[in-house]
């Protein structure tokens, strides 16, 4: 071999040289926003409007569970209801049949969602777009269609359990007040969106979305893939669970529609328009959308009708969804007043900080 | 000789066409080797094979003593092969830095073991942009890089690892003469300072001649002559 030549220092330029700026109007916002609905309840809103915010807090949990699999791993699931409704209908039965105390039911049925997520996580790891989707449509849709058509007969009184009636959740409260399962619902999607965005952020979330942007030199990286597409899985899927554990409770009953199609195209719904890969995108959108629709007591096939609507028209005008439009829009604006903005455009449009 | 690498008899086709007829070849440890040969000739088949992307219909390929033939692409590199793409498949969403400590993260044991830092692997990241010319890009989405800043970044992404081998496919082509300049000089400081060996593929003799000690000439799918430098 030849001698060496000397290793030439880099040309120094300005492109890139600076850490992308963390925005503070973004936390800004979020606090306002808990603030806002931390204080609702204290307007003397109608029960029904209570209802429907604690059914929309926990939705928006699910849209962002959904946004872990779907957006960051790029896993796009058709039967993330799976997951939500195993959860609800393990909640039901281990209260009610096997007489397991609330907490330690919540827990396992969590455990129980993670499991199921690992389980199509495994099914799914050697499959690509389109198939992971038709997968996880087809595993949704038999759970679906056995809690459906699967009635039996319950163990205390003998009534006729399971079906479109569902189970009933054993639980150790009588007639919750609105008021506390307003707060226990908005806690937990504090709470879980909290935890998702740190899984987000973590080294485990930067290697999904390496993942989900080129498989091929993430698996050049060393990176098992099949391993981390089950990963993604597993936790969408615990996040998924609880949120359905949390329906159950709130609902009082595990039913075949917390199993349904509709519910998982809702989520991918809420992702798409929010802003896949964001978490925050989701649970805005999720709950934005479930207030408008549902607190304007529409009918349910009316609020498919919009539902499909909002998703036709974000995919055809707004593809980034609400947060990635904010996005081009605060860098186009940004881009107006000088070199700095303009070199942050760059990066805050892909690079780091940008979820 | 000491082998750090052997492949033997590998064969393979892709429905009729037979691309690789037998192809043996073998590299020592700390071994610059180049190979060459026209297009269509199975290069890059065969770098695929040997680094885990595609499983030979025959033939067995060794590692350090150990039959690797049927692992797969990202056990390869924890074991200590690395290899870089003809046409680089940067992550949309991740910044140059994002994409250097995703291929640290697979080390981050082995230096914890060592002694090492693990929270952040910050330091080896910054270390290795560094090194590869990168470092007023770290903050850019690779996405919006140059082809040449592509060319440094694969680069990086295969010296994370700290690899015993390095496969380079086309790793020269269509640079302008600094990027070539500075990447040469990086591929001679890693096989001088750590003793990585590589297998270097190429159309540009005149650079394999500069930077390998043997060269092998593949066509239809056969090494038909071995030059040493």
């Amino acid at each position: 071999m030849r001698n060496a030549a000397p290793f030439r220092a880099p040309k120094v330029s300005l492109r890139g040289g600076t850490p992308p700026a963390r925005s503070t109007w973004r936390g800004g916002w979020l606090a306002a926003g808990i603030g806002l609905l931390l204080f609702f309840p204290l307007s003397s809103p109608d029960a029904f409007f209570l209802d429907v915010f604690t059914t929309g807090f926990l939705l928006a949990a699910f849209a962002a569970s959904w946004d872990v699999v779907g957006g960051v791993s790029g896993q796009t699931t058709l039967g993330h209801a799976l997951p939500f409704g195993t959860a609800a209908y393990a909640c039901a039965l281990l209260t009610s049949f096997a007489g397991w105390p609330l907490p330690l039911a919540v827990g396992a049925a969590v455990l129980l969602a993670a499991a199921v997520g690992a389980g199509i996580g495994t099914l799914s790891a050697p499959l690509a777009g389109p198939f992971v989707a038709l997968l996880t449509l087809a595993l949704g849709e038999i759970a679906h269609e056995v809690a459906v058509g699967h009635t039996f007969f319950s163990g205390p009184g003998g009534y006729a359990w399971g079906g479109e009636g569902g189970i009933p959740v054993a639980l150790p409260w009588r007639d919750a007040s609105p008021f506390s399962s307003y707060y226990a619902a908005l806690g937990f999607l504090c709470l879980a969106s909290f935890g998702m965005l740190r899984f987000l952020r973590s080294e485990a979330g930067l290697i999904l979305r390496a993942v989900a942007g080129s498989p091929i030199t993430a698996q050049a990286s060393g990176v098992p893939i099949a391993r981390f597409k089950r990963l993604a899985f597993a936790v969408g899927s615990a996040f998924a669970g609880a949120a359905g554990a949390g329906f159950a409770l709130h609902v009082g009953r595990a039913t075949a529609t917390d199993l349904s199609l509709e519910l998982s195209f809702q989520a991918a719904t809420f992702a798409a328009v929010g802003g896949r890969g964001t978490i925050v995108g989701p649970v805005v959108a999720a709950l934005v959308l479930h207030l408008l629709f549902q607190g304007l007591s529409l009918p349910p096939s009316v609020r498919v009708l919009l539902y499909a609507l909002t998703l036709l028209l974000v995919l055809r005008f707004f593809p980034g969804g609400v947060v990635g439009t904010a996005r081009d829009l605060a860098s186009r604006l940004g881009g107006k007043e000088g070199g700095r903005s303009r070199r942050i455009r760059g990066r805050y449009r892909n690079g780091e900080g940008a979820p | 000789m000491n082998t750090l690498l052997s492949a033997d008899g590998i064969v393979k086709s892709f429905g009729p066409t037979r691309v690789l007829s037998g192809v043996t070849l073998s590299v020592a440890p700390g071994e610059p080797v180049g190979l060459f040969g026209p297009n269509g000739s199975g290069k890059t088949t065969l770098v695929n094979i040997l680094s885990g992307l595609l499983r030979p219909d025959a033939g067995t390929v060794r590692f350090d003593g150990e039959e690797i033939t049927r692992l797969p692409l990202d056990a390869r590199y924890r074991l200590g092969i690395a290899r870089t793409f003809q046409i680089p498949h940067p992550y949309p969403s991740l910044s140059v830095r994002e994409a250097v400590r995703v291929a640290l993260a697979v080390d981050a044991g082995k230096r914890k073991e060592e002694g090492g830092t693990r929270e952040g692997e910050e330091g080896p990241a910054e270390d290795l942009i560094a090194r590869t010319g990168l470092f007023n890009q770290r903050f850019v989405s690779c996405a919006q890089l140059s082809q040449g800043c592509l060319r440094r970044l694969e680069f990086a992404r295969g010296l994370a690892c700290r690899p015993k081998l390095l496969i380079l496919d086309e790793i020269f082509s269509a640079l302008s003469a600094a990027d070539e300049g500075d990447l040469t000089a990086l591929l001679r400081a890693a096989n001088r300072d750590e003793g990585t060996a590589f297998l270097l593929v190429s159309h540009n003799p005149p650079l394999l001649k500069s930077l390998c000690r043997r060269i092998l000439v593949l066509e239809e799918g056969r090494i038909v002559r071995e030059r040493i430098v």
